[in-house]
């Protein structure tokens, strides 16, 4: 059973680009970034009860990254140019991270809030690296002798980067670490007296998080191929909650399926823009009000 | 910088401070009472602002316009509270923060449905034209705007004293359950402290409203008014009207000895800076949990 629908599943994701129209496999590239995102967001707010008001701000630091890497040294391989998005956002999530040690539940939603601000700021201030308001033009992204210059190619590229970091947070609690998170949020309190020092282990989901976040930042500058400050303002990373809320705190897949519904929905709305933080904002009401546990927790209550 | 220029860059960080002061007071009222922070409550003290505009584009006096911008904030924050937060009480106050959280995309956006997303010229009560007042020139609006806080406080103040339900809510703010046992409804503090967060914001936002011009995005003052509740220690209201006051000099300071790239961070490095260095406030004291 379970096979199957991973045979199944991984069939469809394969054969999407060769059946759907262009845009849907645009589409569906954007979904996959999403969902790298989610899973970051989750593996912070779902694991460690963390909320974040800053994860554009992430996003936004891994996509210039990759963007100005690129720009500097075009024949760097792709898989190389995402790591260092990835790692870079690490670091400065570590950098963030580390003095936020001491706040807790809405310090630290307000502090990651802030950061989400100074980071558009930055962005747009520092006109000789990311020419500012007028947005930067990312280079094709490269993988030794080709050039990803289609939707299909983009496509492929993000699904294998996806799918490895599906994989791995599917794992997380096979390692001790992950245990510890999972320890963490079923209490804190007892964690600690378990001996799990918690303050080390949010720093290590914080670091984690912006990682993960950061790897989709680069796969969404080379998706979308062009970046302004004004992309990644606060109304982002509240989209990135939402996807988590409907998909369900601290659950994987649950947080692919939110990527995917408010990826889809973001864009079948785009011509009704005045209705659309409307609709969000009515899910995350009727969602805390009638479904708190998100698309995961209906599942695991029918099964 | 000459002195009378100085006062004059102080007087208008005040008066600034004193509508941060405000967004904080409403912030911390609803906190104190609930132990949540309404994420809302920027956006409902927009729609008072839209509302007073509506009332006086359809013939009210500015004055009554006003009020009836206020009267409605708090009826519409009576509403919400009845009809959505109650319902979540017994939930944890992440899943109330979230619910806030959606409430305010639903009314930024139906604001912008109702109205516009435009940004609309508002009445001015005072104007903005400096008078000198001995070798120091100062706008009016400023001096409106420190009085009608300073007034709006001092009768916060009178509330909590003197009046039954101030104290209900000081009570409830100390102990929930003790509160309970002593025969104070809970359930009604909590509505009034919404309504009563909705009344001092939307006072705010009429005040503030033809200095920034009339917009669906004005709620996001509602973060400089956290920024000013966690500068004074989050919880307490003389920390808030303090925080907000400071953040507001700050603020109005900041540009003359910054770089102009970095002056509109200036209230999120605030932020970061007391949240990392003092994270319960300058005047805040440690708030321990028990298990």
């Amino acid at each position: 059973m379970r096979a199957t629908a991973w045979a199944v599943g991984g069939a469809a994701a394969l054969g999407w680009p060769l059946v759907a129209p262009r845009y849907f496999v645009f589409l569906a590239t954007l979904v996959a970034v999403n969902a790298v995102v989610a899973i970051g967001l989750n593996l912070l707010s779902g694991y460690t009860n963390q909320l974040s008001f800053g994860h554009a701000g992430f996003l936004a630091v891994g996509a210039y990254t990759a963007a100005i890497l690129t720009l500097r040294a075009p024949a760097l391989p792709v898989p190389l140019t995402l790591l260092a998005a990835g790692l870079v956002t690490a670091l400065v999530g570590l950098a963030l991270g580390i003095p936020c040690l001491r706040l807790d539940g809405l310090y630290l939603a307000m502090a990651t809030l802030a950061f989400g601000f100074v980071v558009t700021e930055a962005i747009t201030n520092l006109d000789s690296l990311t020419h500012g308001n007028d947005g930067l033009r990312v280079p094709l992204a490269r993988l030794g002798p080709w050039l990803l210059d289609t939707d299909r190619s983009r496509y492929y590229l993000t699904l294998a980067v996806a799918a490895a970091m599906i994989l791995a947070a599917l794992n997380v609690a096979a390692t001790r670490t992950g245990r510890a998170f999972l320890a963490i949020r079923t209490s804190e309190i007892a964690a600690q007296a378990s001996g799990i020092n918690a303050a080390a282990l949010k720093t290590v989901a914080f670091v984690l998080s912006a990682f993960y976040t950061g790897v989709a930042g680069g796969l969404f500058a080379f998706v979308v191929g062009f970046l302004s400050p004004d992309a990644f303002d606060v109304f982002l990373s509240v989209d990135f909650l939402v996807m988590i809320i409907l998909g369900g705190l601290g659950s994987v897949w649950g947080s692919v399926a939110g990527a995917a519904i408010v990826t889809v929905l973001n864009d079948s709305l785009a011509g009704f823009q005045a209705y659309r933080p409307l609709v969000f904002g009515a899910i995350m009401i009727a969602g805390m009000l009638f479904m708190p546990g998100g698309l995961a927790a209906m599942t695991r209550r029918q099964s | 910088m000459s002195g009378p220029a100085l006062i004059h860059v102080v007087v208008s960080g005040l008066a600034t401070g004193c509508i941060y002061a405000l967004g904080a007071l409403s912030l911390v009222i609803v906190y104190n009472a609930t132990r949540t922070v309404n994420f809302a409550q920027g956006e409902l003290l927009m729609i008072s602002a839209f509302v007073a505009w509506t009332a006086q584009r359809a013939g009210l006096p500015l004055a009554a316009a006003l009020v009836s911008g206020v009267v409605a904030g708090g009826l519409l924050a009576l509403l919400l509270e009845r009809a959505i937060i109650r319902r979540a009480v017994s939930a944890t106050h992440w899943d109330v923060l979230i619910i806030t959280l959606g409430l305010s995309l639903a009314l930024r956006a139906a604001a912008g449905i109702v109205w516009t997303n435009e940004e609309l010229p508002f009445p001015a009560l005072f104007s903005n034209r400096p008078i000198a007042i001995g070798p120091v020139r100062v706008a009016p609006v400023s001096l409106g705007v420190i009085g009608a806080s300073l007034i709006l406080m001092l009768a916060l103040v009178a509330l909590f004293r003197a009046t039954r339900f101030g104290r209900a809510m000081r009570a409830v703010a100390q102990n929930q359950t003790a509160a309970r046992l002593m025969g104070i409804s809970v359930e009604r503090v909590y509505a009034g402290s919404w309504v009563l967060a909705a009344v001092v914001g939307g006072v705010a936002g009429v005040l503030i409203a033809p200095v920034t011009f009339l917009s669906t995005k004005m709620g996001l003052i509602a973060i400089n008014g956290f920024t000013a509740a966690v500068l004074g220690g989050f919880g307490s209201l003389p920390g808030a009207v303090a925080g907000g006051m400071l953040l507001g000099v700050i603020e109005n300071l900041a540009p003359l000895y910054l770089p102009t790239g970095i002056r509109y961070s200036v209230p999120f490095l605030v932020m970061i800076a007391i949240l990392v260095a003092r994270p319960r406030g300058l005047f805040g004291t440690l708030e321990r949990r028990k298990v």
